[in-house]
């Protein structure tokens, strides 16, 4: 932004130009203090401040009923209508969703069915666009999701079949691999926005948030740590609000020793003994957060059995604090009807 | 207007000596340079800068073309004082914004304070988003209710906002008071007070990072001046956009403490009550970690109330832990569909209500008689006993009107009794629906001065008390 976009005095831009402050920055001063840099008087100061300020604002304040506009109010269907009541319509599409639970517990799954039900059009609570897978752990595992394509007709019956056969759903999902938090930080700054700009993509995964940032800091460098963790999270928020995406990151679990810190209920029955990794920091970050279980026994359906699973809501603005069973099919993850 | 060079705060010879070169008018030696000045009128440099601050000075206060329209409220001059008198009756005649939550709102002293900064603390999850949008619909329940009949503007910087779930609470709060009209004025408040005039009065805006925050807080003065029913400015959350990593953290607590400064004096010169968000982090403090508000210390002044939202075992505690007016006292919540509520305690039985309280329900029935707006007069009445019950606090009264089930939950709280038992007496004349005929159960004496509906909800008595929770 420069200054002579702004409508103001020619004396004003002049002097501020000669203390090379530019428009954000001049924002981030006192009133006094930019007085005293600029050799401004106080009404010219705070003409400067005004007209930075309308700059920097995106909009003025709209009334609620107005914003549904603004904010998207879509929803990213998963892909089963129980788990999507359970999520009152599915993922949000601006804010960053956190599924985490233990190995094996289906968090994998479920993000490849997200990742295929998000290229349905949108009467079908997808959003017409394809995904970007980004690995960080194993290697993508590909014939999972072909696997999972072919049963699309099974799971979504919702769907006309003439419109799944013509949807080519693996063309449309585009896998990154992230060794190292170096080639991170650059797949989620750089690549992944030319993809969201083109409109290729509409569904960000990464799976999984924590294995990166466990492995590559001692326990001692906890404080860069939560730098590099803060800066992963401000761009995953920059990519889901500038390109209206659902963000989705898969994590892993701690063990908790004790409770007694008042993070989160310890309820009686069921109790976790398990938190989501990462910490505090990580957990101001997040929007929507899930956790998923696996359960022991055995449920089955038709030719097929399958452990049971749970996906519990933890936090949510919008969601109440709940549960449903859910089996992983061969053709994906669906909600179990009767209570677990 | 133009203002002559000799009423002007100048010295007598440097006066005449302007005067001799032909200056009449301040205007005239606008826009001059020192040296110019110097040479027309043969005074020295140092003179001429003073002239020149003088022309400025002058230019300033008329607001003039130099200075232009943007000085705000800054160069309005000092505010009258004010005596401490004054204040009290201020305080007292200004009513808070209540939540739902009858517990909270006691500990509080009828609720928030309007014109002052409240902080929300707490973890994830712990219902601080919930807290926001509950008083941003609370705040717009209109005058005849109780509420304060107020705008609302939401600076969203997380994204937390959510219209399904401001629906879901605005909802709620409208079914709640269509249960409780009971005159006319109340039936005309009611037309105009749905979800969609709720989410008319919410002003949103959404802030993607700190420069944005800073930008729409420096503007917002501007906004509050055109928009002078606002009465509620809730910032969800502050602390999202500063846990970026700041190069120097006392860049961080320099800008925090001007954002405290401005949101301060926004409260106190346009009445507005300020509801912050924050977060939590850990603290290492020898070996041992502790959770406290993000932010740091500096910040920890700036708010007037700090109210703690944390978990124990499944249970949802709200604390408050810094607050001139109230003691630290720790009260439970519970988040339903509807929204922040108080949490389902065990009823106390209605026949422990003291007896002194059914020379006040005579007082009360003959009140409702009489008047043509029946609740707010009985509560207004000429029974003394009552009032003197009751403290001067009369938004306490105002607030009662409106959530008829909290007065339910706090059978134990001495000076809402008299109220309930006069609304007891008020519905079963007009056989209203709803939470107040639950309450007529409580006096067993007054069934038998009811009509058949008022036996009929006598009986309901427990069950009935609970639907409004």
């Amino acid at each position: 932004m420069d200054w002579d976009q702004l409508e103001l005095h020619p004396r004003i831009i002049s002097a501020v130009r000669r203390c090379a402050l530019s428009v954000r920055a001049v924002l981030c001063l006192s009133a006094p203090d930019l007085q005293r840099l600029s050799g401004l008087s106080r009404s010219d100061t705070q003409q400067l401040l005004t007209a930075a300020a309308t700059a920097c604002r995106r909009h003025a304040p709209l009334p609620a009923l107005l914003s549904r506009g603004l904010q998207s109010s879509l929803r990213l269907s998963v892909g089963c209508p129980i788990l999507d009541e359970l999520l009152r319509g599915g993922l949000p599409a601006e804010g960053v969703t956190e599924l985490s639970g233990e190995s094996g517990a289906g968090k994998t799954q479920l993000a490849l069915q997200v990742c295929l039900s998000v290229q349905y059009p949108t009467q079908y609570g997808g959003l017409n666009a394809g995904a970007v897978f980004i690995s960080t752990e194993d290697s993508f595992p590909v014939r999972r999701l072909q696997q999972l394509i072919r049963g699309q007709s099974c799971l979504r019956s919702d769907v006309p079949p003439s419109l799944i056969s013509s949807l080519n759903f693996s063309d449309r999902v585009y896998i990154e691999h992230a060794a190292d938090l170096a080639s991170l930080q650059e797949c989620v700054s750089r690549r992944v926005p030319l993809l969201l700009a083109r409109g290729l993509v509409r569904l960000v995964v990464v799976d999984s948030v924590a294995a990166l940032f466990r492995s590559d800091f001692l326990a001692s460098d906890w404080l860069e740590r939560n730098r590099q963790l803060l800066t992963f999270s401000a761009a995953l928020h920059h990519l889901s609000r500038e390109y209206s995406t659902p963000v989705l990151c898969i994590n892993q679990v701690t063990d908790v020793f004790s409770s007694s810190d008042s993070l989160v209920p310890s309820s009686s029955t069921g109790t976790p003994t398990v938190a989501p990794a990462l910490g505090l920091a990580w957990a101001n970050q997040v929007m929507v957060r899930l956790m998923m279980w696996r359960l022991q026994g055995t449920v089955s359906r038709g030719d097929q059995s399958s452990a049971p699973r749970r996906l519990q809501v933890v936090f949510a603005p919008h969601l109440a604090r709940g549960g449903r069973g859910a089996g992983v099919w061969r053709e994906g993850v669906r909600g179990l009807t009767e209570t677990v | 207007m133009k203002m002559q060079i000799s009423s002007c705060s100048l010295s007598p010879a440097v006066k005449s000596r302007l005067t001799a070169a032909g200056f009449h008018f301040l205007s005239e030696l606008r826009g001059l340079s020192p040296a110019h000045i110097c040479a027309e009128a043969g005074v020295s440099q140092q003179e001429a800068l003073q002239v020149l601050q003088a022309v400025r000075g002058g230019a300033s206060m008329r607001g003039g073309t130099s200075g232009g329209g943007e000085v705000g409220g800054a160069s309005v001059g000092p505010p009258p004082s004010l005596t401490a008198l004054q204040l009290l009756q201020e305080e007292q005649s200004q009513r808070s914004i209540f939540s739902f939550c009858s517990q909270l709102d006691a500990t509080l002293g009828g609720g928030l304070p309007v014109g002052k900064t409240t902080e929300i603390c707490g973890a994830p999850g712990t219902g601080k988003t919930q807290l926001c949008l509950q008083l941003a619909v609370d705040v717009q329940v209109p005058v005849c209710f109780g509420g304060l009949g107020g705008q609302v503007v939401v600076v969203d910087t997380e994204g937390s906002f959510l219209l399904q779930r401001v629906q879901d609470i605005a909802g709620a709060v409208v079914k709640h008071c269509s249960l409780l009209v009971e005159d006319d004025e109340q039936r005309v408040a009611m037309t105009t007070f749905s979800v969609e005039t709720i989410l008319s009065n919410i002003f949103l805006v959404r802030c993607h990072d700190y420069v944005e925050l800073l930008a729409e807080l420096h503007l917002l003065p501007d906004f509050l001046s055109e928009h002078p029913r606002a009465r509620l400015l809730v910032i969800d959350s502050v602390a999202f956009p500063f846990r970026l990593h700041f190069d120097e953290l006392s860049q961080r607590t320099r800008l925090l403490n001007g954002l405290a400064q401005q949101l301060i004096a926004m409260a106190t010169s346009h009445n507005v009550a300020m509801v912050i968000t924050n977060q939590m982090t850990t603290r290492l403090r020898g070996g041992q970690s502790q959770l406290v508000p993000a932010l740091g210390e500096s910040w920890g002044h700036a708010p007037t109330i700090r109210l703690l939202l944390q978990w124990a075992g499944t249970q949802r505690l709200a604390t408050i832990f810094k607050s001139p007016g109230h003691p630290g006292a720790t009260v439970q919540y519970q988040i339903t569909s509807d929204g922040f509520r108080d949490a389902d305690q065990s009823e106390q039985p209605p026949s422990k209500r003291p007896r002194t309280h059914t020379v006040q329900s005579a007082a009360g029935q003959k009140d409702s008689n009489q008047s043509a707006a029946g609740q707010r007069d009985s509560n207004q009445s000429a029974a003394g006993q009552r009032d003197s019950n009751q403290s001067a606090a009369v938004q306490r009264d105002g607030n009662q009107s409106a959530a008829g089930q909290r007065d339910s939950n706090q059978s134990a709280a001495g000076q809402r009794d008299s109220n309930q038992s006069a609304a007891g007496q008020r519905d079963s004349n007009q056989s209203a629906a709803g939470q107040r005929d639950s309450n007529q159960s409580a006096a067993g004496q007054r069934d038998g001065n009811q009509s058949a509906a008022g036996q009929r909800d006598g009986n309901q008595s427990a069950a009935g008390q609970r639907e409004c929770s």
